[in-house]
């Protein structure tokens, strides 16, 4: 066991964009879905439940493509996780507080 | 399709010949720097009549896909004989818009 | 991560670019030859008549109805698909009866004679449908693991074209640059100019493609949103359908559908059908759809006439209602498939889809010409990486289109009552790829290349003549029939043959002219002795470049 422990250089840069490729490839996608149900939430009213809903799922992959961009170009993999997960709570909580607002039940 | 190819590819020669570099492999005579001034706002110009031209033959579905088709066309053939063949670039942007402009009336 | 933005994305674009390219290069290359894939499935069925030119479109309502009255009685629904420019050929389709064990029977097709009407019995083959459908659905692996392969491999073009656009730094002054004969930067202006000059259609190809599995790939945020009734009336309004009348059943006589398609005709005020659907057939809400060439993106009501079977009277339907966001998904769609593309507008669909496919090919061979100089310095060779990237770049760049034709011979040289012969064809195509992609490990890279180019410029060539000996469908009688889909076909092979041989020749061309030839060393070693002897000048004064 501590032979492996050895084998797999902890220091090794190779960690941090193993990091970044996780958060980029999950998280992006987790932002992308929050966003998505965002989107529906803010456009619910002005086009109707359907069409908000299909806006939202049409912009994930410009979403993902934002996240993923911005996660490889941060400094820091911690960086780039810590503000993948502000996002997604940021959009979390703004779709939470309007369907409480607007009474639209999702 | 003659029609946009043609006018296309003589829109982006005007934007092409408006830098330097380009100028100096095509040309063998220097042209006035008044001149050049013009040629970028005239090749916008005509690059926006084409694509008008194309959605007035095609419609406005499809008219911009097949712009957007032409410009590539036209972009490649530019690119290609400026690095092979730059001499002959600016007769061949007046000749095939000609050709192709009576192509149309005549049909 | 790195010092600049640009320089980040920099990083980040070659290895989205290096992990996938090989995918989408298939990818890009099976669906370009999918623009095509009626004219290749109609190569690919030797069997099938030449053009019949000047039959009447009633006549052929005729003919299809007698062969379908005859061989589909009992079935409800089938269709006729009148000969166009894609496919020359009359054709009757229907669902065959479920086998055993299945839900739904297969939709079957059957080519009829247009003058004798009876079937013509065809070699069982994939034909193009087959091959463009791979571009999505690859073949030996389960339709739902392609799917999400194929939409991983999308995202990360998605990010290749959109990083691509933001580290091309000089995008307009660049513009027009191609530096032919140096090298690296040679390579790195192709790729340039050709993201550039498509970059439109690059970004709606693969967005379009997306945008194909959405309800797949999302399916996390749909499941959030809505339950399964709403989601169904969602898609509903997303796809909607033509509302049809139910089955009475109650028998009734239907008119013949020449007669019928009287009523397409006076509200198009033309002839040009290009197929009919029939609907609960032999019965009192019997009804026929007659449907024309689509030649908009975008829905359009008119292309499609409804007329009562049993009556004769047009059916008013209410037009389909797209959304907005409907129209635009639709809309891509559309764009993406170009269905509405007519002969020009095919050839340009494809030919920008060969330059996608260049673009991506251009970026996997300028990756390995930037470190070439560095790992031919090697000690110990070059890196297993680098070795890797460059054999598959010989076997995907050229050993894939070689695989490709590997699948048109077997289509030719497979016994017609072979059994299994689709899954062989396709069979023999990935056997050839994996060769191809094996043979380089065995090869130094230059001899590899110049080997695969020249192996597929024959092959490319040798196909028309295989076509000559083995059917009588070849480029000879197809060019006197008029029959310009099938003699396409084969002019297309001729040049594609051409293209591959000129690419060996100057392949082999810049090799020479890297190393001097032997004859030169020898005669400057020679100028060196004598004008060592010669001179009575002291040794300092010899040339020493020279020497």
């Amino acid at each position: 066991m501590s032979n492996l422990i050895d084998y797999i250089n902890f220091s090794s840069p190779r960690w941090p964009v193993f990091s970044r490729v996780l958060a980029a490839t999950f998280g992006g996608y987790a932002l992308a879905i929050a966003s998505s149900l965002l989107i529906s939430q803010l456009l619910v009213h002005v086009t109707g439940k359907y069409q908000a809903i299909h806006i939202g799922l049409i912009l994930t992959f410009l979403v993902y493509v934002c996240a993923a961009m911005w996660v490889f170009s941060v400094k820091t993999a911690k960086k780039a996780w810590i503000g993948l997960l502000k996002s997604i709570f940021f959009c979390l909580a703004l779709t939470w507080l309007l369907a409480k607002i607007t009474g639209v039940a999702n | 399709m003659l029609v946009l190819i043609s006018f296309s590819f003589a829109a982006m020669m005007l934007f092409c010949l408006a830098m330097t570099k380009h100028r100096k492999q095509v040309l063998e005579d220097e042209i006035s720097s008044l001149t050049v001034r013009f040629f970028r706002p005239f090749a916008w110009l005509l690059l926006l009549f084409t694509g008008y031209l194309s959605v007035d033959m095609y419609g406005w579905s499809i008219g911009p896909a097949l712009f957007f088709g032409a410009l590539t066309i036209a972009i490649l053939l530019l690119i290609l004989l400026l690095t092979y063949r730059a001499k002959i670039v600016p007769p061949l942007a007046v000749i095939m818009p000609l050709i192709a402009s009576i192509g149309i009336f005549i049909n | 991560m790195k010092d600049s933005f640009r320089q980040s994305m920099k990083w980040f674009h070659t290895w989205v670019g290096l992990i996938v390219g090989w995918v989408l290069f298939f990818m890009f290359l099976t669906g370009t030859l999918g623009y095509f894939y009626q004219e290749i499935t109609r190569w690919m069925e030797p069997e099938r008549p030449f053009i019949e030119h000047n039959i009447s479109n009633e006549r052929l309502l005729d003919i299809a109805q007698a062969y379908l009255i005859n061989n589909a009685q009992g079935v409800d629904e089938w269709d006729i698909m009148l000969p166009s420019v894609r496919d020359q050929n009359l054709r009757v389709g229907w669902r065959h009866p479920a086998e055993a064990g299945k839900k739904r029977g297969k939709y079957k097709i059957k080519v009829l004679d247009a003058n004798t009407g009876d079937e013509i019995e065809r070699r069982a083959t994939g034909g193009g449908r087959l091959l463009y459908r791979m571009h999505y659905r690859f073949h030996y692996l389960p339709t739902e693991i392609s799917y999400w392969i194929v939409g991983f491999c999308s995202m990360l073009m998605l990010l290749a074209v959109i990083t691509g656009v933001v580290i091309h730094k000089k995008i307009f002054t660049d513009f027009f640059t191609f530096r032919a004969k140096k090298g690296l930067l040679g390579w790195l202006d192709i790729h340039n100019v050709l993201s550039v000059i498509a970059l439109p259609f690059h970004f709606m190809i693969t967005y379009s493609g997306l945008l194909f599995f959405l309800f797949t790939y999302m399916v996390l945020s749909t499941n959030l949103q809505t339950n399964e009734d709403e989601l169904d009336a969602m898609l509903d309004e997303i796809y909607p359908r033509t509302a049809h009348l139910e089955k009475a059943n109650q028998a009734a006589k239907m008119l013949d559908i020449s007669i019928l398609y009287q009523q397409a005709k006076t509200t198009w005020q033309a002839d040009e059908l290009s197929y009919v659907e029939m609907f609960a057939a032999n019965d009192v809400n019997a009804h026929v759809l007659f449907v024309r060439h689509e030649t908009d993106i975008t829905y359009n009501p008119e292309d499609e006439v409804m007329v009562n079977a049993v009556t004769g009277e047009l059916i008013l339907q209410k037009p389909k209602e797209y959304t907005v966001t409907s129209m635009i998904h639709n809309g891509f769609f559309s764009l993406h498939e170009g269905h509405f593309a007519g002969s020009i507008a095919r050839w340009i669909y494809f030919f920008t889809g060969l330059i996608g496919s260049a673009m991506i090919a251009s970026g996997l061979i300028l990756w390995t010409t930037k470190r070439k100089p560095k790992q031919l310095k090697n000690p110990n060779g070059p890196d297993f990486g680098y070795r890797l990237v460059e054999q598959l770049n010989i076997g995907t760049i050229v050993g894939l289109p070689i695989a490709i034709a590997m699948y048109f011979y077997a289509n030719r040289l497979l016994p017609v009552d072979m059994a299994n012969r689709v899954n062989w064809e396709a069979n023999v195509m990935f056997i050839s790829w994996a060769m191809l992609l094996i043979y380089p490990i065995f090869r130094p890279a230059n001899k590899a290349w110049y080997e695969q180019l020249t192996l597929a410029a024959l092959v490319y060539f040798a196909l028309p003549l295989v076509n000559v000996l083995t059917t009588n469908k070849h480029l000879g009688n197809s060019l006197l029939q008029q029959d310009w889909n099938l003699a396409g076909f084969d002019l297309t092979l001729l040049v594609v043959g051409g293209c591959f041989a000129f690419a060996a020749y100057k392949f082999r061309a810049l090799q020479v002219n890297i190393r001097p030839s032997k004859q030169a060393i020898k005669k400057v070693e020679k100028q060196c002795v004598q004008a060592m002897n010669e001179s009575l000048l002291p040794l300092q004064q010899v040339n020493k470049d020279q020497c």
